[in-house]
């Protein structure tokens, strides 16, 4: 027999009446309402004037953020139970939806956080038009960036792009290539930061990443240039030797004399314990 | 077009939907090619695709833009372009039964993925949970169904004994509904009504053989395989009868591209169990061949029971979509390399790699797709019996006919001219009774007319086969005899004629090929496996 979803028993119930009376009494003390909330939080849809009284605490802008900040984190959990949280769900995109312009940053970043992977028309709209114009930004420009990249096909590419160009930080730098890593048309983007040694190594390592899956016979193709470049970082030679032991053609690669030189000489020269037991399985594999 | 705004394009749907003279443009602004969506992400789409079904929905819904409608209830996953569809239906001059099972799917498909909707201006998104919800139009549809709705009660109400789901309103909503439908004396629309659309709607299109488009602008096509096998559109789609269908691997539509993929899976399987797995190829091609590498068409294909091999592939056109888009007229748009809306389709293509048969828009049955296919096996196996046929029947009448044309040359060459010469001729055969046949001038210019179809077949003929010497032969030979009729002292030349005439007739009855022979029998040997 198919396992019915568990119904609360009475005394849980009761619980639960408790905890979201609680959780929603404008009266009560704070540390109280926020473990309350908790609490509350797998039950909240099963009454309809339960999950108003929730939904009536996260939009109030009077109620203290620890409180509306649970109430949120409560109703996420809470949505995770998709079937019964169904006849909710109208709502309580709509109040993340009003959220996303809330006074408080946290909860803001949290609402289009939440929206953006559930690739909400409103709050990709509102995420690009803050990369846009950072005067009507709802968050930071790596926050942007990083929910935009949640659905490829939002309008993001050509904006990525331009904070690669012109980072306003690292980390936005960062977030963009992330994003750009599913966009084919940024390989040769990727082949630059992989050859940049003037750039950062996290970079370079998410360019590798990111090329590899766009076009795995340039990255093979650069990743030997580097493993053979004696003037190449060890850290990123070591990822190079991994990708080419993982998904190189091996066949070619047995057959690479200078690169299987190359290899021999970066194990003996690190001092990575690491590196060199991948740089001897790798020749191992191939003979040597 | 990219460089003109939402705004515009909003302008532009409500001055359409204001003017009855130019209505029928909003349907063309739901094509997906249209030159309004290049280059812009999904979620812009949807909300201009969005703006145009509700204009609909003030406007009034014709057949021509019914399609639209049905397809997003069918297999749309986006709540605002099921409500607007659904709001849209409502608009239809009347309610049909065939559109109870497109209401009871959207609902399923979206009850767990309800949101809230506002249709008040342009791009509008609902803040409250007092709006509409793509739920309540579906629901508000059923209910204007009303009696139609009967043939889908089961399923309608299956969906409501299922408490999750839908809010206490939504539940007290379709409980009035059902009681309304059940409660309703008209039963005019039985089981066997549920599933026709109206006539003049289809998803399919069939072609016959001489309107197909060319596939002559694609056939230097290349492809790259699941394996990383590259050829051309010509060596794979010519020969054979193939099943088509489009789709990539990063749509997030599972009733799309993914459903597309498992059904082809499963025509794959449909063809074996009928046996014509060697006689019928199929392919899956992407839409995305920059990001559709061959090991990421392998995966995609294997994850979704796929049977990759030399008759069936998973497709990547190596020089980019465009030329595809173009043959195949493929209902899609971009943004950058990524699709950024696309229809459901599927093709079936004749052995010359023509489109036969098109399923677009709703989602098709596996079957009906097979059935095309076979039509078309059935159309190459009667065209080859038709040039068996006539290749038999061709077979002896060449020869037939330069006996008899070369019988009318010596007739004509040796004729008597007076009843005088008749009676000498047959008094030489006397001894075989010929003597009792009459004097019959009339007969010289039938002679004459049978010695001239048979010229006239030999150079046909020769003219087929590109073999002239034959004919010249047998002119030169009718010259011959023409001239020993008439000029006077060239009589015994006739007989030199006759010999021309019949060894020119014979060498074109011998060497008569039809043109098509050789690729006849390498159809049929294929054919036959």
């Amino acid at each position: 027999m198919p396992k019915k979803s568990a119904k609360p028993t009475r005394p849980q119930v009761r619980a639960t009446e408790t905890s979201l009376s609680v959780a929603t009494d404008p009266k009560g003390r704070v540390a109280d309402r926020v473990t309350a909330m908790a609490e509350a939080s797998m039950t909240i849809c099963e009454d309809d004037q339960s999950f108003r009284a929730v939904i009536n605490v996260l939009r109030d802008p009077k109620e203290p953020f620890e409180v509306r900040n649970a109430a949120l984190q409560a109703l996420g959990a809470a949505a995770f139970r998709v079937i019964e949280f169904a006849p909710c769900r109208s709502d309580y995109i709509a109040t993340l939806r009003a959220l996303a312009e809330d006074r408080d940053p946290t909860l803001r970043r949290r609402a289009l956080g939440t929206l953006a992977r559930e690739k909400d028309g409103y709050a990709q709209k509102k995420l690009i038009e803050g990369l846009k114009n950072p005067d009507v930004a709802l968050v930071s420009p790596e926050k942007a960036l990083q929910f935009l990249s949640y659905d490829p096909h939002a309008e993001a590419y050509a904006i990525a792009r331009e904070f690669v160009k012109k980072p306003p930080n690292d980390e936005a730098k960062a977030e963009a290539l992330r994003l750009l890593a599913a966009d084919p048309k940024s390989a040769p983007l990727f082949e630059k930061v992989l050859r940049d040694k003037d750039e950062l190594r996290d970079n370079r390592q998410l360019a590798a990443s990111a090329l590899y899956s766009l076009n795995p016979g340039k990255f093979q193709k650069h990743a030997r240039a580097m493993l053979l470049d004696k003037s190449e970082f060890e850290d990123i030679q070591a990822t190079s030797l991994t990708a080419l032991a993982q998904f190189g053609d091996q066949e070619a690669v047995g057959k690479d004399e200078p690169l299987l030189k190359g290899i021999q000489k970066l194990g003996a020269k690190t001092r990575s314990a690491k590196y060199k037991k991948n740089a001897r399985q790798f020749l191992a594999r191939h003979g040597r | 077009m990219r460089n003109r705004s939402e705004a515009e394009f909003a302008r532009l749907v409500d001055s359409l939907a204001a003017d009855p003279h130019r209505r029928g443009e909003l349907a063309d602004l739901l094509r997906e090619d249209h030159s309004w969506y290049e280059q812009r992400g999904t979620a812009t789409i949807v909300r201009m695709r969005g703006w145009v079904l509700i204009a609909l929905a003030r406007t009034g819904v014709t057949d021509g833009t019914l399609l639209f409608i049905l397809e997003e209830l069918d297999n749309g996953v986006d709540a605002y372009l099921i409500a607007a569809a659904a709001t849209a239906l409502r608009a239809y001059p009347s309610p049909k039964a065939a559109f109870g099972p497109f209401l009871v799917n959207a609902l399923q498909q979206i009850r767990y993925r309800d949101e809230p909707i506002s249709f008040e201006a342009y791009g509008a998104y609902a803040m409250s949970g007092e709006n509409t919800t793509a739920v309540r139009e579906l629901v508000k549809t059923v209910a204007w169904l009303g009696p139609h709705a009967r043939s889908v009660l089961p399923d309608l109400e299956a969906l409501r004994s299922q408490s999750a789901g839908l809010s206490k309103e939504l539940a007290t909503a379709l409980d009035q509904t059902l009681k309304a439908i059940k409660n309703n004396e008209v039963n005019e629309y039985g089981p066997a009504a549920c599933c026709d659309l109206p006539s003049n709607l289809a998803n399919k299109m069939s072609w016959l053989r001489n309107y197909r488009r060319s596939s002559r602008p694609i056939e230097s096509a290349i492809f790259e395989d699941q394996d990383g096998t590259r050829f051309s559109f010509k060596e794979f789609f010519r020969g054979h009868p193939s099943i088509v269908v489009f789709f990539y691997t990063r749509c997030d539509n599972p009733l799309k591209c993914s459903l597309t993929v498992t059904k082809l899976g499963r025509i794959q399987k449909l063809i074996e169990q009928h046996g014509l797995d060697d006689r019928v190829n199929t392919a899956a091609i992407t839409y995305d061949p920059d990001f559709d590498l061959p090991k990421r068409l392998r995966a995609y294909g294997r994850d979704r029971n796929v049977r990759m091999d030399a008759r069936n592939r998973m497709l990547r056109a190596t020089a980019g979509i465009d030329a595809l888009a173009r043959h195949f007229k493929l209902g899609i748009n971009f943004i950058e390399s990524l699709v950024n809306r696309h229809r459901i389709e599927a093709y079936v293509l004749d052995d010359e790699g023509r489109v036969a048969a098109s399923f677009a828009r709703l989602r098709w049955n596996e079957q009906e797709v097979i059935d095309r296919a076979v039509d078309l096996l059935r159309e190459r196996d009667e065209e080859a019996s038709s040039i068996d046929g006539s290749k038999h029947r061709a077979k002896g009448a060449p020869k037939k006919l330069a006996l008899l044309g070369s019988i009318a040359s010596v007739a004509v060459a040796f004729f008597p001219k007076c009843p005088i010469c008749w009676a000498a001729y047959l008094s030489m055969f006397g001894i075989a009774g010929f003597n009792q046949i009459p004097y019959s001038p009339w007969l010289q210019p039938i002679f004459a007319l049978v010695m001239a179809i048979n010229l006239l077949s030999v150079w046909l003929r020769g003219w087929s086969t590109k073999r002239i010497i034959a004919p010249l032969i047998a002119t030169t030979g009718a010259l011959i005899i023409l001239a020993s009729r008439t000029v006077s002292g060239w009589e015994k030349l006739a007989v030199c004629g006759v010999l021309l005439t019949l060894a020119g007739s014979l060498l074109s009855a011998v060497t008569w090929r039809p043109r098509k022979s050789l690729a006849f029998f390498a159809k049929k040997s294929l054919m036959t496996g």
